[in-house]
């Protein structure tokens, strides 16, 4: 537990990226009451396709943008809280001071990422039901819950392993979560120009987008959870958190 | 190279000559290319992970937004202190380097020479028996260097090993028993600081009457030609060795001379002086 109190420290030294977050979801919240309040027709449904009428087409993309970057919090919350979650103890001498002492570098990183996660866990939970409130007008029950869960395992566990080795930890992890959705649309689409087993092995490096996406698709379908999909992501997770505990192990500092 | 536990061994070398690296590879912080490092028998990671280090980085620097009695708190926890010690060694440390004033104020508004005394606080937490001090001096007032001065004697007192990076060759002749010096990544020379068993030796020139300095200084020895030295036993003046076990040995023992009515000239160290040894080291061919 002597490490928990240098986690809460390094909340404290986030405190401005988490209002932007903060201010980030309160942006989305604003968008769907709008959303609620003007295109709500006499069935309950709020009627997206009514923005074309009142703002045109710019006034439609936006939405359309702010519902796609909504749909992407779990991603950016945990990119933006976790961006330096170790790298940043090198760039000052906290790295050092926590690797002289007498600790365990694993726990102290360990409950520095588990809090961070929870932090954009948390964030991500009271923000994107609320939105699902507004718009659909019921809770999209704990699909949503799962759905975050999985983003914060994937990418928290990515941005740990990467910010081990480099400063530029969130930003290869975006540019990594990028490609995989990128990649997982193409393939779900068959327009991969790749053999199959490149297609296969890339698929398995890369972020599990697809599995990602097949909890997205539940969920925007108020469907069950599709479980195996779930797992798989939280394996690849685990895989990441065992090689980041390894590289802290071996990496100097 | 074997460095025996206890005592202050000072690192001196010029820029770039391996000070901080040599700590690293202490500290295990990085790994040695070749060859290995123990300390007290274990790798160094070991070392640290069973029992810690005080260290002092040469740049120490934390996030700017930690309060300062926070950030010692949260130190000293990862020190091995339990809640209630961890606050006690917190609450010390804050007193004996001037802190409390800014105990609840960030670290990013405190002045540079205040943030060097957070780091030599931080440092303080830790019962580690190795004592690694990166530059220490830097950013500190002439009145906190003096105080440095005491506690690292603290330190020597308690047998603990105190490493001590610096460019101030002044302040590693003072405080360091043996000077490691360094340059261009290797040891050129293991320097014995000028101590005899009594203490360290000293030149003082100084117009008294013989028994009055032998009262202060019973050891004293004349230096150069002529009975009793350079001015022999009477009041002329004249050039002594004398010892004394450290510095406020020394001005304990001036005093009495001053106060008995000696009049004195100058006291400086009586072996060559470091800086020449570090010049006539480091100016020689590789």
């Amino acid at each position: 537990m002597s490490s928990l109190r240098l986690a809460l420290l390094s909340l404290r030294a986030r405190r401005a990226r988490l209002l932007g977050l903060f201010a980030f979801g309160a942006v989305f919240l604003l968008a769907g009451t709008a959303a609620a309040v003007l295109l709500r027709g006499p069935d309950g449904d709020v009627h997206i396709d009514d923005l074309f009428i009142i703002g045109g087409y710019p006034l439609a993309s936006s939405a359309l943008l702010l519902g796609w970057l909504l749909g992407r919090l779990p991603l950016i919350a945990t990119l933006v809280l976790m961006a330096g979650v170790v790298a940043d103890d090198r760039r000052d001498s906290l790295g050092r001071l926590v690797a002289a002492r007498p600790a365990s570098r694993l726990a102290v990183y360990g409950w520095r990422a588990a809090l961070l996660a929870l932090v954009a866990f948390a964030l991500c939970a009271l923000v994107m039901p609320v939105f699902d409130l507004l718009l659909l007008g019921e809770w999209a029950g704990p699909a949503t819950l799962v759905l975050i869960a999985a983003y914060v395992l994937v990418y928290g566990a990515l941005t740990l392993l990467l910010s081990v080795w480099t400063r530029g930890d969130a930003w290869i992890a975006l540019l990594l979560a990028l490609l995989a959705m990128s990649w997982a649309a193409l393939d779900r689409a068959g327009s991969l120009p790749v053999s199959p087993g490149a297609r296969q092995l890339f698929g398995f490096l890369l972020p599990p987008q697809q599995q990602l996406f097949a909890l997205e698709n539940a969920f925007a379908a108020i469907e069950p959870i599709p479980w195996p999909a779930f797992w798989y992501a939280a394996g690849y997770a685990l895989v990441l958190l065992i090689l980041a505990g390894l590289s802290l192990l071996r990496r100097e500092v | 190279m074997d460095l025996p536990a206890g005592g202050v061994l000072g690192v001196v070398g010029p820029n770039g000559a391996g000070k901080t690296t040599l700590f690293s590879l202490l500290l295990g912080f990085l790994r040695p290319s070749a060859g290995t490092v123990e300390v007290d028998g274990l790798p160094p990671r070991r070392y640290a992970r069973e029992r810690g280090f005080a260290y002092l980085p040469e740049r120490f620097d934390l996030p700017h937004g930690w309060p300062v009695r926070r950030a010692l708190l949260a130190l000293a926890r990862l020190d091995g202190h339990g809640k209630a010690g961890a606050v006690a060694a917190a609450d010390a440390a804050l007193e004996r380097f001037a802190l409390d004033d800014v105990a609840d104020r960030r670290l990013g508004e405190l002045s540079r020479g205040m943030l060097q005394r957070v780091g030599l606080a931080q440092a303080s937490l830790s019962r580690g028996r190795v004592v690694v001090l990166d530059e220490p001096t830097q950013g500190l007032d002439p009145l906190w260097r003096i105080r440095l001065r005491g506690w690292i004697a603290e330190l020597r007192s308690d047998g603990r090993t105190v490493l001590l990076a610096s460019h101030e060759l002044d302040e590693v002749e003072r405080l360091a028993d043996r000077v490691l010096l360094l340059r261009d990544g290797a040891v050129r020379e293991l320097v014995e600081a000028p101590r005899s068993e009594a203490g360290r030796v000293y030149r003082l020139e100084v117009r008294a009457d013989e028994s009055l300095l032998r009262a202060a200084f019973p050891d004293a020895a004349p230096i150069g030609g002529g009975g009793g030295g350079d001015g022999g036993g009477d009041d002329d003046g004249g050039a002594w060795r004398v010892t004394a076990s450290d510095d406020a040995d020394l001005s304990r023992r001036l005093a009495a001379l001053i106060d008995g009515g000696g009049v004195v000239g100058a006291v400086v160290p009586a072996e060559q002086r470091l800086e020449e040894r570090v010049r006539r080291s480091l100016e020689e061919p590789r």
